[in-house]
């Protein structure tokens, strides 16, 4: 393995670590367990992306920068393999993250509807992409309180990891990514449709439920606020990043 | 492997409003309330039948999504699976509801206990163009599946065959190794003595709000194990560096996708369903308030023009008659009074069951019983969500309160699954306070219809604001709590069958005389021998400024106040007479109303929130009810009077 991955396998350790509020340094050589520690310390210390002080380490504004665009492309990454591909997400994303740049990662990003979690559950760091989309609304991504009654659609993502038992009672229904929901109606509560049982939901729930933009023929129409006379929207099959390369061809 | 054995525990497992408490019924012969709702069944309820001589323990639970408990309903489902170790399991897996039927399917048959799937109401799903293989997913799940229509009794033979079929298949999910080494060190530390060892560890893994309180239970667990499984769990989760019931969760998922693509067909058109046109309708409140108005009146029309009817002809068909008979045989004098007289256990106590409420209540519970097949009342709750959320009720409440308008003690009970106690204490104080149950609706239907319409809507109409005023104030007055969220799965709409209807009417009816009759002629004994020894008449006295004077009755409404403590149908009854009697004007009569619709909520009641608040709360509770119930009644009687 060369120095260059090493150090980025650290960075990334590093960012995992300050999600979790940690900076003991004996908790980074412990669980990296490498034979070069404190040479690949030395290195990023050199590099100016960390900081040691004493018996703690934390990352430097350029280390973090850096860690983000680590991190970004391997949750990215799994989140492709796990929702696009069904494989075995944490071995290919492994490898996946040392080698792509930055437009690479963000037109994965696009692709997949600038989602916010990785198939963990953990944050995926926001790119320049994603604010730009979420400034232009060109998101593939709508939550279901954006979809029109009687419309239907296939889950993307759901968020909302903090609320283990709001995801656990969601799950239970089988609203998951993958699954096609039905919108029956939008007030005075939103009700859906779900392999075959019509769950009621309070907007809250429903906002945190994100579904592939399934209009073909006038993507604006989506959005309740301008739907033009008569604009007709389309079911399809399929994921939306897979149609999105059609249009593109 | 076959089962051999003299006594055979069967448990019922489902999805909740699935058809588990219908096949009870028909495997039993026996008869429990079914209905096209969740919660209509949350206790568990046990009965014993003979299938090919063999003695078979059969019990209903509540319904489940899944081992890992949300609910109280769920955690007791599930503890009588751990705790009572039945033979059987009979997974009543509803065919519209495939994959969240395999999902907990799954969960079952990762215990090992031996299972057979009853494939309930496929009739529905072929009018859906779905059709489900069965012998595929036989062939994927490698226990028996029975095909069946619990509603017609179709199946039910192959199904009782099926139970010595059942096989204990042990299917074991592998998930990656920190999760494995995490569930390994979490079996160590459980005592031997639990059996499912690794499903209860995965629980605790997955952070089960319940599973804590069930390891307690064992009294071979010291407070220092439960210390170090939650040192494993916080470990293994640290390790993981995710969100593992996520990847749990997932690998499930994947499975149920596996089978229910292969057995599932559909037909890419789905026709336009009637039932589905009218459950919108019914939910959209453009269109949802005057549906409900409509089937209000409707009801007010069925109780009105036919039980008030049938309630007359037998009062002047039979009970006159036997009037006079007693009157030739008994004469007048002491027993006399005492069968006959005002407070006599035979007009007072049987005639005013059998002949005054019975006839009400049953073609009451004939229109509530179709509306509840209909599903109809679960589904209201979407439009009344935004309603209550004014009250300081989130969703989650919405149901127990809309269940109160079947019986309040159960809505009681249902409580329990609230995450908040600010909202569970608004909940069971506002079912307590001015829901009428279904009898008690039933009934003052019936005396309001006999003033004329007008009565009927002023009175409702205050009922609910009282209601609403009543929530406004507790909302103000309880500390702020974070909000619980609305996820609540509502019953499809169905077409009820005239058979099913009938046979719940009649049982209700059956359950309504076995429990009332004997209160009622307790009631009228007591008020008789009250009266005898004159303690009656000094309380009327004593209560007559209350009574008269703020609240402008007749002073026999002290003995309907005094009934309604033990059955407030036995109340209405007297309502009724006093109305038939001309004691009782039009403003009277909607303050006699409200009053025993709010007055002492009935002694199941006060048990039920005795359980759920503890006897303190409870009791202060009932007081302030009753307290307020008097001073809302005197209000109203004095604006009542401006009024006209």
């Amino acid at each position: 393995m060369t120095l260059k991955r090493e150090k980025e396998e650290y960075l990334e350790k590093l960012w995992g670590m300050k999600e979790d509020e940690l900076d003991d340094l004996s908790i980074l050589s412990s669980d990296m367990n490498h034979e070069d520690h404190d040479r690949i310390l030395h290195e990023l210390v050199i590099d100016g992306f960390i900081e040691t002080d004493g018996g703690k380490v934390r990352l430097t504004e350029s280390g973090e920068t850096r860690a983000r665009q680590i991190i970004r492309a391997h949750r990215l990454a799994e989140k492709l393999i796990f929702d696009a591909l069904g494989g075995d997400y944490e071995a290919g994303a492994c490898e996946f993250e040392h080698m792509v740049n930055t437009e690479m990662v963000d037109s994965i990003c696009i692709l997949l509807g600038h989602p916010r979690e990785c198939p963990h559950g953990r944050p995926i760091p926001q790119g320049d992409c994603c604010k730009r989309a979420l400034k232009t609304a060109e998101c593939a991504v709508i939550p279901i309180t954006e979809m029109i009654p009687q419309q239907s659609s296939r889950v993307a993502y759901i968020n909302g990891k903090s609320n283990q038992s709001r995801l656990n009672k969601i799950g239970a229904l089988q609203i998951r990514p993958g699954t096609m929901i039905k919108l029956e109606q939008k007030s005075p509560s939103l009700v859906i449709q779900c392999e075959g049982a019509d769950i009621a939901l309070d907007e809250n729930v429903a906002a945190d439920i994100f579904v592939w933009k399934e209009c073909t023929k006038n993507r604006r129409a989506c959005f309740q606020d301008d739907v033009p006379g008569d604009g007709v929207c389309k079911q399809r099959s399929g994921f939306g990043f897979m149609r999105r390369k059609k249009w593109r061809g | 492997m076959a089962i051999n054995k003299e006594n055979l525990k069967v448990g019922i497992i489902g999805l909740p409003n699935s058809g588990k408490t219908q096949l009870f019924n028909n495997l039993t012969g026996t008869y429990n309330i079914v209905a096209n709702a969740i919660l209509t069944t949350i206790s568990h309820k046990k009965n014993t039948c003979k299938i090919n001589d063999i003695l078979c323990e059969i019990t209903d639970t509540p319904g489940i999504h899944e081992l890992l408990a949300q609910t109280y309903e769920e955690a007791s489902t599930r503890d009588y699976i751990f705790d009572e170790k039945p033979d059987v399991l009979i997974m009543c897996m509803d065919s519209n509801r495939l994959k969240q039927s395999l999902y907990l399917t799954l969960d079952l048959l990762e215990l090992g206990i031996p299972l057979i799937i009853a494939l309930n109401a496929i009739d529905e799903t072929c009018r859906r163009g779905i059709l489900l293989d069965t012998r595929k997913l036989l062939h994927f799940l490698r226990v028996p599946v029975v095909e069946c229509i619990a509603l017609s009794g179709q199946g039910m033979e192959e199904l009782k065959e099926a139970i010595f079929q059942a096989k204990g298949i042990k299917w074991e999910f592998k998930y990656s190794e920190t999760i494995e080494n995490g569930i390994d060190q979490i079996v160590c530390k459980l005592p031997t003595n639990i059996a499912n060892q690794r499903k209860i560890a995965s629980l605790l893994l997955l952070n089960d709000p319940y599973i804590i309180d069930f390891i307690k239970k064992y009294k071979n667990v010291t407070d220092e194990n439960i210390q170090e499984i939650h040192m494993i769990v916080n470990q293994t989760r640290k390790e993981f560096q995710g969100n593992i019931a996520r990847v749990v969760n997932t690998r499930r998922n994947q499975w149920v996708d596996d089978i229910a693509n292969e057995v599932m067909i559909q037909q890419s058109l789905m026709p336009h369903e009637f039932e589905k046109t009218f459950a919108r309708l019914c939910r959209t409140p453009l269109t949802g308030i005057p549906i409900l108005l409509f089937i209000i009146y409707l009801v007010y029309l069925g109780v009105v023009n036919c039980a008030n009817v049938i309630a007359e002809w037998m009062d002047s068909r039979i009970w006159v008659p036997i009037q006079d008979l007693i009157n030739v045989l008994v004469p007048a004098g002491f027993f006399n009074d005492f069968l006959i007289g005002d407070y006599g256990i035979l007009s007072l106590g049987l005639a005013n069951a059998f002949i005054t409420v019975l006839p009400i209540l049953s073609v009451f519970f004939l229109i509530y019983n179709t509306l509840e097949d209909v599903g109809y009342i679960p589904n209201l709750c979407v439009l009344t969500r935004r309603f209550f959320e004014k009250l300081g009720l989130s969703g989650e409440s919405v149901m127990p309160l809309v269940l109160g308008f079947g019986c309040k003690t159960m809505a009681t009970l249902t409580t329990k699954s609230l995450q908040s106690k600010r909202e569970r204490y608004i909940a069971i104080y506002l079912i307590a306070f001015a829901i009428p149950c279904a009898a008690q609706m039933g009934l003052n239907i019936s005396i309001l219809g006999r003033i004329g319409l007008e009565a009927f809507v002023i009175a409702f109409i205050v009922l609910i604001s009282v209601e609403i005023i009543a929530g406004l104030i507790l909302n103000i007055v309880l500390p702020y709590e974070e909000k619980g969220e609305f996820i609540q799965e509502l019953p499809p709409i169905r077409l009820p069958t005239m058979k099913a209807v009938i046979v719940k009417t009649w049982y209700r009816m059956i359950w309504f005389l076995e429990e009332a009759v004997p209160v009622f002629i307790y009631a009228a004994l007591a008020l008789f021998v009250l009266d005898k020894t004159g303690i009656l008449m000094a309380s009327k006295l004593f209560l007559s400024p209350v009574i008269q004077g703020w609240l402008g009755l007749p002073l026999e409404m002290v003995d309907a106040l005094i009934l309604c403590m033990a059955r407030h149908e036995a109340a209405a009854g007297l309502i009724i007479k006093l109305i038939g009697d001309g004691l009782l004007n039009f403003t009277q009569c909607i303050v006699a109303v409200v009053i025993t619709t709010m007055f002492v909520p009935c002694f199941a009641n006060i048990m039920a929130m005795i359980k759920e608040l503890g006897t303190y709360r409870a009791i202060m509770m009932t007081v302030m009810i009753n307290a307020s119930s008097f001073v809302i009644a005197g209000c109203l009687n004095w604006a009542l009077i401006y009024w006209y």
